[in-house]
């Protein structure tokens, strides 16, 4: 007999009807029984809970950065050493390929995914998103899709296209194997989970604050959060728009790139841009936004100009529209439009400069406790400075030209996908940890695992910039030393140490691992503040319960939380603690709510998610399969729209009338 | 106050290692691609463009890193009772983003200057046709008045080294006949992406004479990496020269040496892909290739004069032994003219590269080739098949070819 946390509907908070002896879920389409467990697997996969599909995402997109791993550390390898023996050209371009797609795609966005999902209703002090389900959802396309992507490794070989998929070279003349199709079906089902997730966040920020919280009193990762959401919004169209075309050209004889038919091929460079450059932000302003939570609490000062930072943020995602040709400066654009770029993509670095400035300003005069977090913190604005100014450096179009497609450029996205969005995640992991597993992770094994991230990182990425500016270009197979230079710059030398480098970093991100098991075999139980945090997620047990909070909080400021345990001497500035955690969560407990609307699991999301990769292989290789895919999420989306939102009160037994256990209810 | 002045020592310090760094790159030696080492006047005017922001950059850097540093190290938690909650200061935020911004527009400035000078074409000069296809670089000279007094008469058609008059504006016409590639001599200019279905121009003009090395830099699937070009600039009288030489007629070999049974090999096996210019047939009426008939791109090398460049299969191999290479890519500017009209001399050839590259080209450079997967091209390959040559064939067509100049 297990305990659960559920749903209380106000008949069964009277009191209710006698108890009835035996749960009987209802059923849904008459067929299945609805899932109302909380333990066990099925409490994972039937779940609708933000929290738990949080984990979820983390725990799979983790999984995924490994896979990516590997490959960049196969790529460094076959890279050490003039004339690389260790891949073949073929499956070279294959690794990084799927090196650049996993990243980006699998790890980086779902991993921001995971924060969003676990914290910007805590944040915002709700109790679930908008629409849990279709966050469940989201969450299966994401593994399904990630998953399916990878299938390609095992069924002809994985897309050789390189990230970009560059038509012509993606038409199956000249790259024959399915990689392609598996590729740009994987990304539209991941698609789906970046759109629905986008719509239910912006609904759920917009619409489930606690009372009090104007949008400018709204923590800054929830602000990051939202831009990134409309980015995605308008982003994800225009990438499953190109992903279409190129399924149709491939499968069905269409020919949207085929020279030949009188099309031209840069129509999918600027589908493929257009999403692509707002994809960088939406990679790297949620990290923007975790280290902007980070550094306050660790300088116990609020973030310096909190409102330029929001605006900064708004600002980059809508010039973050205007600059997609910036990775067009070779492609023949002409100078008129060349010059457009480059001016747009120049003012880019203004709003971006002001967040480096606010938080070095956040710094200044705090009273700074170098925990792991604030270290990747720290280190975010250092390693993205870097990688910022190489960005300036690209602005200007005829140096680009020189700079393009080198290592310069890989080195100049790494500064700011590593340093910037990678660094800041795991300042998340180390910040958040607590809160979202109620135990510390060491910040000893996490010193190790930040010192070997920082000295692993500048090693492979640093000697990049010298390679590219010595000429030597990107997605190459094997590099010679017929070309590689005499001297402090010689190639041979900073390939060699960029391949030292890589795995220097992997040890540090292995140091995270070991972080995590060790935690979670023996880790110490964290106290509920243990950072002496600023805002409203804190303000709950660690982990939170399923309804998150007992009461819904009043929001009378920006760090509400903060501002709740301490007050300021108007005219001295002096700070005197007035309170603490177990004092604000007595309060809250003592006005607890009597009844929490707490949405009920389900089996239609998984259900229907599963039904995409199933179309997504009938494509490829037999159509009725396709069809037997389409029936699958023909069925779910009948069950889904029939079920209710929250399962029939006979599903469980009402809580006794005992006041302690008002939100308890127990099944068999 | 000594706070200050540490400060600013510290970053003066950093801006001589910034500096030094810059230096440190311009003596680089034998770079060949080194991005900051123009030897014509767009990688220059370039060059002049690029070098100061990234001193800036430079700057910048040190002076983030340097603040941070100092709020590291002067505001680390000593048991300071709680800051003020400070929330920001409007005026030092405006200022700090009117800095940025005028910097930026100092860049800006020239950068769409210089953009636009690049872009010209009113004095050109003379006019390469450049197309890239899976994975070599075609150069047609079309007829035209320009490159040398009296113009080219007659087309030109060559691959893998193009070969430009020194210090003529030389304006190249770049497209594509399968993928997009990227045309780029580093020293001599940025890239141009080879978009098929589009020409791009492209100005090359190198000071001196001598050989320029680039790459492919888009990614054309995979022979990537051996996708290479080099730009070979001569001077007036050298180029007239080899424009001569080009268009000069056929010479068969003389009968019964090993290079007539090497032209008897060659018409069998290489022939009905690769053109030689003026070569005949047993009924004497001229041979000509119909590599669209074989290759997806519809093109390959024309090998009427191999042996006056110095390299082969997208020149990613030399003919050249390492030693004669050596002695050209090193050459002084005023002797490297003669010395490379010179072709690849008996004693110079590098028989051991072409002889593994003949007896199996997809093993030495991965090319698309196995006949069980030609469905999408219809059967024609993407880059030379193995075509199971003997040993003997293969001493013979290297003895034909060693004539070709």
């Amino acid at each position: 007999m297990a305990i659960v946390e559920r749903p209380v509907t106000p008949a069964l908070a009277r009191g209710g009807p006698s108890t009835p002896a035996l749960v009987t879920p209802s059923s849904a389409l008459g067929v299945f029984r609805r899932p109302v467990s909380s333990t066990g697997w099925r409490s994972w996969v039937f779940t609708v809970d933000h929290k738990k599909i949080g984990i979820m995402y983390g725990v799979v997109a983790f999984s995924f950065f490994i896979v990516g791993g590997v490959e960049a550390l196969m790529i460094r390898l076959q890279l050490a050493m003039p004339n690389g023996k260790i891949l073949s050209a073929n499956a070279y371009n294959q690794m990084f390929t799927m090196h650049a797609t996993t990243m980006i795609f699998l790890f980086v966005m779902p991993t921001a995914a995971a924060f969003s999902n676990y914290l910007v209703p805590l944040q915002i002090g709700a109790r679930d998103v908008a629409f849990p389900r279709l966050n469940a959802f989201g969450f299966w396309c994401f593994l399904f899709g990630g998953v399916f992507l990878n299938t390609a490794w095992f069924l002809g070989g994985a897309s050789d296209t390189g990230w970009f998929a560059y038509a012509p070279n993606t038409s199956v003349a000249f790259s024959p194997s399915h990689g392609v199709d598996f590729w740009a079906l994987g990304l539209l089902i991941t698609g789906i989970a970046s759109l629905s997730g986008a719509i239910n966040l912006i609904v759920t920020v917009l619409n489930m604050r606690a009372p009090g919280m104007s949008l400018m009193k709204m923590p800054i990762f929830t602000w990051m959060v939202l831009v990134v959401q409309f980015l995605l919004l308008f982003a994800i169209p225009v990438i499953t728009v190109a992903l279409f075309l190129l399924i149709f050209q491939r499968d069905f004889g269409a020919a949207f790139f085929s020279v030949d038919k009188g099309a031209d091929p840069l129509l999918w460079q600027h589908l493929f841009w257009i999403f692509g450059h707002p994809e960088v932000y939406i990679l790297v302003l949620p990290s923007f936004g975790i280290v902007s939570e980070v550094l306050p609490v660790f300088s116990r000062k609020p973030l310096f100009g909190y409102k330029f930072v929001v605006f900064a943020g708004a600002a980059i995602g809508f010039l973050g529209w205007g600059v997609w040709a910036h990775h067009m400066f070779a492609s023949g654009l002409g100078p008129v439009s060349v010059a457009v770029f480059s001016v747009a993509t120049m003012a880019i670095a203004l709003p971006t400069g002001v967040k480096i400035v606010n938080w070095t300003m956040t710094l200044w005069g705090g009273k700074l406790r170098f925990t792991t977090a604030m270290m990747f913190a720290i280190g975010l604005i250092l390693e993205f400075t870097i990688g910022g100014l190489s960005g300036v450096l690209h602005s200007v179009s005829p140096s680009d030209t020189q700079q393009t497609d080198t290592y310069f450029v890989v080195a100049h996205l790494h500064y700011v996908l590593f340093g910037g969005a990678v660094f800041g995640l795991f300042a998340g992991f180390y910040y958040w940890w607590p809160k979202v597993f109620g135990k510390m992770l060491s910040e000893r094994l996490g010193k190790w695992n930040f010192w070997l991230m920082v000295l692993g990182m500048n090693m492979t990425f640093g000697p990049m910039h010298i390679l590219g500016l010595q000429g030597q270009p990107r997605r190459m197979q094997i590099w010679t030393n017929a070309r590689a230079g005499d001297g402090f710059f010689n190639g041979a030398f900073w390939n060699l140490v960029a391949t030292i480098g890589s795995f220097i970093l992997a040890l540090g991100i292995f140091m995270f691992i070991l972080n995590v098991f060790r935690t979670t075999r023996k880790g110490a139980a964290a106290p509920g503040d243990p950072w002496d945090a600023r805002s409203l997620e804190w303000m709950t047990t660690s982990p939170p319960q399923e309804h998150n909070f007992d009461t819904i909080p009043h929001v009378h400021a920006l760090d509400d939380f903060f501002h709740r345990k301490y007050e300021e001497d108007e005219e001295t500035g002096e700070i005197t603690q007035v309170s603490n955690y177990e004092e604000i969560m007595h309060e809250l407990h003592d006005k607890a709510d009597k009844q929490f609307h707490m949405p009920s699991p389900s089996y239609w999301p998984v259900v229907l998610a599963l039904g995409l990769p199933i179309i997504a292989y009938g494509v490829i290789f037999n159509r009725l399969l396709a069809v037997f895919g389409a029936a699958i999420v023909m069925f779910a989306i009948f069950g889904w729209s029939l079920e209710p939102s929250v399962a029939d009160e006979s599903d469980y037994e009402p809580p006794s009338d005992d006041e302690s256990t008002k939100e308890l209810a127990t099944i068999g | 106050m000594t706070n200050l002045r540490t400060r600013y020592r510290r970053s003066a310090l950093s801006a001589a290692a910034v500096g030094a760094l810059t230096l440190l790159a311009g003596c680089a030696k034998d770079a060949p691609q080194d991005t900051f080492q123009p030897a014509g006047e767009n990688a220059r005017e370039i060059n002049n463009l690029q070098r100061p922001p990234f001193m800036i950059a430079g700057v910048v850097l040190v002076i983030v890193i340097g603040v941070v540093f100092l709020c590291v190290i002067k505001f680390r938690d000593r048991g300071q009772v709680i800051p003020k909650q400070t929330h920001g200061k409007p005026a030092l935020e405006i200022a700090l983003t009117i800095i940025p911004a005028l910097i930026l527009i100092g860049i800006g400035i020239p950068t769409v200057k210089t953009l636009f000078d690049l872009a010209k074409t009113s004095d050109t000069q003379c006019v390469v046709n450049v197309t890239g296809q899976q994975w070599w670089w075609e150069y047609d000279y079309p007829v035209q008045p320009g490159c040398l007094p009296g113009g080219i008469t007659q087309p030109i058609v060559t691959a893998n080294q193009m070969v430009i008059p020194a210090g003529q504006h030389v304006l190249l016409r770049i497209t594509s006949r399968d993928v997009i590639h990227s045309f780029w001599i580093p020293k001599l200019n940025g890239k141009r992406d080879a978009v098929p279905g589009r020409v791009h121009t492209l100005r090359m003009q190198a000071d001196q004479p001598g050989m320029y090395l680039g790459q492919c830099t888009e990614f054309c699937g995979l022979s990537h990496a051996y996708m290479r070009m080099e730009a070979v600039a001569l001077d007036a009288p050298g180029f007239s020269a080899w424009v001569t030489n080009q268009l000069a007629a056929y010479t068969p070999p003389p009968a019964g040496t090993p290079a007539a049974d090497g032209e008897a090999v060659f018409l069998a096996n290489c022939s009905r892909c690769h053109q030689v210019n003026g070569i005949a047939g047993s009924d004497g009426k001229p041979v000509i290739a119909r590599p669209d008939l074989w290759v997806y791109s519809g093109a390959t090398p024309n090998l009427t004069n191999l042996m006056t460049r110095t390299t082969f299969a997208g020149a990613s191999f030399d003919l050249l032994t390492p030693d004669c290479r050596a002695k050209l890519v090193d050459a002084k500017s005023a002797d490297f003219t003669a010395l490379y009209l010179k072709g690849v001399e008996a004693n110079c050839l590098d028989a051991v590269q072409l002889r593994e590259w003949l007896r199996n080209p997809p093993g030495k450079k991965p090319m698309y080739t196995d006949a069980t997967k030609l469905g999408p091209t219809n059967g024609k390959t993407r880059g030379m098949p193995n075509l199971g040559l003997s040993e003997n064939q293969i001493d013979q067509i290297i003895a034909y070819l060693a004539e070709r100049k």
